[in-house]
């Protein structure tokens, strides 16, 4: 049984414009003390996704549906106090920016502390208590003293680093982060990188990891949802993922990297913009800046399907199989000949 | 190749101070301490360093948006050092820069147009049409369309705003444009064209770039020669091709080796030097190597006692590096990952991760 279950979840704003559909038809598992790596641009729905999960959007803005399942119970719908014993509990959740999200004008052990009171009966000195050492456990140096300053006394790593101890104050079973190193710099990110991957490895907790970089992804996640436009446009095994993936999109996201261990003159680049999505596109909805498009693109939205001879892996395009396998060669090809010319 | 920029021995020092009325000196925040670098024409100097290295206030110093505290800024022949706001006007016409935060440095209640025709304006080029037609022909040539002319700032994205400050740095032709982490808060996606857009500039309009990231893969993409700092000094510099095939410092290949690789066999098998830690403080750096408290290579009482200095990699023509202890091989092998001498014993190897 999986710890978390999604099924056909949609998520619509009404805005003064229109409806805006965030979320179309996801649907994924995540078994306990795996990991999932979440991909997508800006505006790709992968952080309302997840706002949905967690059930923190507001109901009389937001239209949701579907079915979430945590350990076999819905929790799609439910309000605030049924959610207290699971939310902050067994689901944690780390965000984009440790300044925004940590309050300043109290000290981060209050902070921690609170998280630990409003979930459990035991007096003030045994959070505290509790706060400390999950300080001590993400590293954080002199936790016993650092626990009685502000926010603003830390640097961005450290106060990622409060963030993720924070959510893991009650030994959550899920750990939900959104995009929790990209206001990093990249020694930073390695250092949270490895923090939250001995975490995991001591606590079997699961790890949704939200992200717009393949690479973060490569290095930490066992399976891969790529979202577009709101839907899951392919997803796989991490390992299936990086050897051959399916679709133009995932082509192009790889192919953008900078690449550290090859020289390359000129990176690929997606033209255009993500779509809107108070008015999608017709048909698929990558068709507007993908290379491959042809008229059926433009009118039919291509369902989710299996890769050939790959059951967990899934993908949406209408190019066949002889023609998506010719251009994954080609392009690898390609990208090999510019390392070579660039050396 | 004509020289544009030289700078010699640059230093920006911020005095700490006590005392609200009688404001005594009791610190100094050594900013940058010590940066030499020449920068000829049509080229690209990376600049690569974690937050608080310096490496803005070096930019601010050579833009003269700051007045450094010492040393020498030669910009197209003329040592522009101490030039005051008013000899500094003309300079400024070939000199522009473009920001990190795509969404602070656009003035949000201005039109797209009178953003990118202030620089004109301020230097007093052309008539209100010939703005108009210059503006518009700057829009399509990063990649917007002409009929964006009237909007505002937030009715675009990250990246289309980041074409908008790119669009007004080019404005007025400048000769050197100073890229202060240009594409740090953009989509990767959205990352790769703005590098793109800007070596297409740059062939086409002969620029010369200061590129600064705390991503050397990025300015791998976009820079000739590449300069690595930590806390106010530069630790290794070079020529792309020297330092990519075989970086020195330990610096280096930590930078290098903390971005993740998009392929997941390659990224979990390779070594890894992941630091600890922050950069220290700047007001009371480290002694001798001001990396030595964060370096896997450290040897106590030699690295703490003697200030390595910039030396030529034996062979190279363009490498430098300051280190006592610098990698000798690259991708990294266990030795590479090592603590020597005393401090071996009580501390884990830094960030050794197979």
């Amino acid at each position: 049984m999986a710890l978390l279950e999604v099924q056909d979840l949609n998520t619509r704003f009404k805005t003064d414009d229109g409806v805006v559909q965030a979320v179309s038809g996801v649907s994924f598992d995540l078994e306990r003390g795996k990991t999932l790596g979440v991909v997508g641009e800006s505006g790709s729905g992968k952080s309302v996704t997840f706002l949905t999960v967690m059930g923190l959007l507001d109901p009389r803005h937001a239209e949701m549906t579907g079915s979430v399942r945590f350990d076999n119970q819905e929790i799609l719908g439910l309000n605030t106090s049924q959610l207290r014993p699971i939310r902050g509990e067994r689901i944690g959740m780390i965000f984009q920016d440790p300044m925004t999200s940590l309050n300043p004008v109290k000290k981060i052990g209050w902070q921690l502390e609170e998280a630990v009171l409003i979930h459990n009966d035991v007096p003030r000195s045994e959070a505290r208590r509790r706060a400390i050492e999950v300080l001590e456990e993400v590293e954080i140096p002199k936790a016993d003293t650092r626990i009685d300053d502000y926010a603003h006394q830390f640097s961005g790593g450290m106060r990622q680093r409060v963030m993720i101890a924070m959510a893991l104050i009650n030994q959550p079973e899920l750990l939900i982060a959104d995009e929790p190193t990209t206001a990093l710099d990249v020694t930073t990110q390695a250092q949270i990188l490895r923090l939250m991957e001995k975490l995991q490895n001591e606590h079997g907790m699961a790890i949704v990891m939200i992200t717009h970089d393949l690479g973060v992804v490569a290095e930490l996640a066992d399976d891969v949802i790529v979202m577009y436009g709101g839907r899951i446009v392919e997803s796989a095994q991490v390992d299936d993922l990086f050897a051959k993936p399916e679709m133009p999109y995932t082509w192009g996201l790889l192919g953008s990297l900078p690449r550290v261990d090859v020289d390359v003159e000129r990176l690929e680049q997606i033209p255009g913009q993500p779509p809107s999505l108070l008015r999608p596109p017709k048909g698929c909805a990558f068709n507007p800046r993908c290379a491959y498009t042809f008229d059926r693109c433009r009118e039919e939205l291509p369902e989710l399907r299996p890769a050939e001879g790959k059951s967990d892996h899934e993908f949406r395009c209408h190019l066949e199989e002889a023609d998506r396998a010719r251009i994954w060669t080609e392009k690898q090809a390609a990208m090999a000949a510019s390392a070579e010319s660039a050396a | 190749m004509s020289e544009l920029l030289a700078v010699e021995n640059l230093e920006k020092y911020f005095p700490v101070t006590r005392g609200l009325i009688f404001q005594k000196e009791i610190a100094q925040v050594k900013a940058v301490d010590g940066v030499n670098f020449t920068l000829n024409a049509g080229e690209t100097l990376g600049v690569v360093g974690e937050s608080g290295c310096g490496k803005s206030t070096m930019a601010r110093c050579i833009a003269r948006l700051l007045e450094p505290t010492g040393g020498k800024i030669v910009f197209n022949g003329q040592d522009i050092t101490h030039l005051g706001r008013k000899e500094m006007r003309p300079i400024r016409r070939d000199m522009m820069m473009v920001f990190q935060d795509p969404y602070a440095s656009l003035n949000a209640r201005k039109r797209v147009g009178s953003i990118i025709a202030e620089p004109l304006e301020v230097h007093n080029i052309g008539s209100d049409a010939d703005r108009k037609r210059r503006v518009q022909e700057l829009l399509e040539i990063v990649g917007l369309s002409p009929e964006h002319y009237n909007r505002f700032p937030h009715e675009f994205s990250g990246g289309q705003r980041q074409r908008i400050g790119i669009a007004r740095a080019l404005s007025i032709n400048p000769k050197l444009i100073i890229c202060d982490e240009p594409v740090s808060a953009l989509d990767v996606s959205v990352q790769a064209q703005i590098l793109n857009l800007l070596k297409d500039l740059q062939r086409d309009f002969d620029l010369t770039y200061i590129f600064i990231a705390h991503d050397l893969n990025v300015v791998r993409h976009v820079s000739d020669r590449v300069m690595v700092m930590y806390l106010g000094k530069p630790v290794e510099t070079g020529s792309r091709a020297e330092l990519y095939a075989s970086p020195k410092h330990p610096y280096s290949g930590a930078l290098l080796s903390a971005v993740p690789i998009a392929d997941p066999k390659l990224g979990r098998a390779r070594k890894q030097i992941v630091l600890e830690g922050d950069v220290p403080s700047p007001i009371n750096p480290p002694a001798a190597c001001r990396f030595h408290p964060r370096c896997p290579r450290f040897v106590d009482g030699k690295c703490n006692v003697d200030e390595p200095l910039l030396t030529r990699v034996p062979g190279a023509t363009d490498h430098d590096f300051a280190c006592h202890f610098p990698l000798e091989r690259w991708p990294m092998g266990d030795d590479e990952l090592r603590h020597e001498g005393a401090f071996a014993q009580e501390a884990t190897p830094a960030g050794s991760f197979d």
